[in-house]
């Protein structure tokens, strides 16, 4: 008998809410490559990570600031200046990347709809240690392709959990998918080691440490430190002072996500880093 | 003995007097459309039966639970394919229903050595504007019935669903008298109690045609919201957010209450 187009199988992914699954299942998403050996041609002897970008997000009085430049580079050459790093994933999750664009987005979409897909067949919300396994997992299934030299992602994922006790939580990965909660601060991409010397010094001499910073505060150390990584390392796009370019800073609460107007950057950003 | 037609339609007719037997006892439901969005509400006494399917859509149902899970997961796994290949915006009830759940019930029902799904659904997908909503409502035999305007009927801003086609008639009846999209939460919220106590006493009257009196619409009402819970959902129009499914809990709707 002809297969009906809704197709109604016994062993349907939706039991298990399994989004991924499901795409898989409907070829509309490339399976998990079974033997990660680099593609004939594009081999190379010691893996370059090419993570060209700079991300931070550190926690702060209210909650964890997730901060991007928007500079988008295809070898030397800067091919935007407005690209949007940060992504919220669900009312209370945001996802900041480095990497390859295309790979990157595309797991930021999987992410989504599979934390709705669960939510809307299992009639419960994913929770916090789920979703974070969830990222983990399609970074695994992601690793052939990064040692086929494409596609490698490095994100980071900042979440507000309400269970057991409320109170924000992030984490940041690597290329094959072990996820590492922190508790101040994380950093990725290529200027990263900038950012993560410039927060370290912040955390542990600076004026207080970066838990205790207030919203304007957090602001302008984020601000500073992406300008200090986009001063020696040229994929980071840092302040673009002339373009009125401004890097995209979020931040999570138990309020949810709210994105900082530029208007409220740039008056931060004169006030203190200018 | 099938491949005779009369036998057949007699058939086809056993199993409708089948299902609407098992339908029959289903706790009613309805579904009003009013100025922020579109209001599910039904009473329960253990199952869930308001359900989100995706950013826009709900579904409330009766029938089987297991026939509901596997039309539920269906619907939820195409909005949400279409909603990740292409966009939200392009997952539509209208598709979705015309296209892949009527074709797949009707099946179902017409082939007499299969089973056919023991279910009965209301859909509805919220707009920006009232005029802009939509209400469907899909029988076992993959039968469509759709809020808009048709030659025989104006446009309703409301839909019901029921154990039984009168008790169904029933609450459209009233719904049609009473209900306006301009209304608050709390008036639509006591007009779909009001309708879904009418549904409810009218499941086991035979043959009635008329309204049941208003002061017996209510004690039944009181009666049934003493020992079952409420259950209801919202669709919300508030364009600010993509996901507008938010269900309601029986504490927060029970101060609601009015004569």
């Amino acid at each position: 008998m002809e297969r009906s187009p809704v197709a109604f199988d016994q062993n349907f992914s939706g039991a298990a809410g399994d989004f991924p699954a499901l795409l898989r299942r409907k070829g509309l998403l490339a399976p998990a490559a079974a033997n990660p050996l680099p593609l004939a041609g594009t081999s190379q002897k010691t893996w370059q990570p090419t993570e060209a970008t700079t991300i931070l997000a550190f926690k702060f009085s209210g909650g964890v600031l997730v901060a991007g430049d928007r500079r988008a580079t295809a070898g030397n050459t800067v091919v935007y200046d407005r690209a949007d790093k940060v992504l919220e994933i669900d009312r209370h999750s945001i996802m900041a990347i480095a990497g390859v664009p295309a790979t990157a987005w595309e797991m930021a979409r999987v992410l989504e709809h599979s934390f709705q897909y669960f939510r809307r067949t299992q009639l419960q919300e994913m929770s916090v240690d789920g979703k974070v396994r969830a990222l983990s997992k399609l970074l695994r299934d992601n690793f052939g392709f990064v040692m086929q030299g494409v596609g490698v992602v490095v994100p980071i994922f900042a979440t507000y959990d309400s269970h057991p006790k409320p109170e924000a939580r992030l984490y940041f990965y690597d290329a094959m998918g072990a996820q590492f909660e922190v508790a101040d601060y994380a950093a990725t991409g290529s200027g990263s080691p900038a950012v993560r010397g410039i927060l370290y010094y912040e955390n542990s001499w600076g004026a207080k440490p970066l838990k205790e910073l207030s919203e304007d505060e957090a602001v302008s150390i984020a601000l500073r430190a992406l300008d200090t990584a986009a001063e020696s390392d040229t994929s980071t796009g840092g302040v673009d002072r002339s373009g009125k370019i401004y890097p995209l800073i979020k931040i999570v609460s138990r309020k949810g996500i709210t994105t900082l107007p530029e208007s409220k950057i740039a008056a931060v950003f004169k006030a203190t880093v200018a | 003995m099938i491949e005779e037609p009369y036998r057949w339609v007699e058939a086809i007719a056993n199993r409708r007097e089948y299902i609407e037997g098992q339908l029959a006892p289903g706790s009613p439901i309805a579904a009003l459309g009013y100025r922020d969005g579109i209001l599910f509400v039904t009473l329960g006494q253990t199952r869930q039966k308001i359900f989100e399917i995706y950013d826009r859509i709900a579904m409330g149902a009766i029938g089987h639970p297991g026939d509901i899970e596997r039309l539920r997961m269906a619907a939820i796994e195409l909005a949400s394919t279409e909603g990740f290949t292409r966009s939200a915006a392009d997952v539509s009830l209208r598709r979705l229903v015309h296209y892949s759940l009527s074709p797949v019930m009707k099946t179902a029902f017409e082939q007499i050595y299969g089973p056919p799904y023991l279910a009965r659904m209301l859909f509805a997908e919220v707009a920006e504007q009232p005029e802009g909503d939509l209400f469907l409502r899909v029988e076992y035999d993959g039968e469509i019935a759709i809020s808009g305007a048709t030659y025989a009927q104006a446009r309703r801003d409301f839909a019901a669903l029921s154990g039984t086609q009168q008790s169904r008639e029933l609450m459209e009846a009233f719904l049609a008298t009473q209900h306006t999209t301009d209304a608050n939460l709390a008036t639509t919220f006591n007009l779909a109690l009001d309708a879904w106590s009418i549904g409810h006493m009218t499941l086991q009257t035979t043959d009635t045609k008329k309204l049941p009196e208003r002061a017996a619409v209510r004690k039944h009402l009181q009666e049934q919201l003493a020992n079952a819970a409420i259950e209801a959902a919202l669709l919300e129009r508030d364009a600010g957010r993509a996901i507008r499914y938010r269900s309601l809990s029986d504490n927060e709707l029970r101060p609601l209450i009015h004569d």
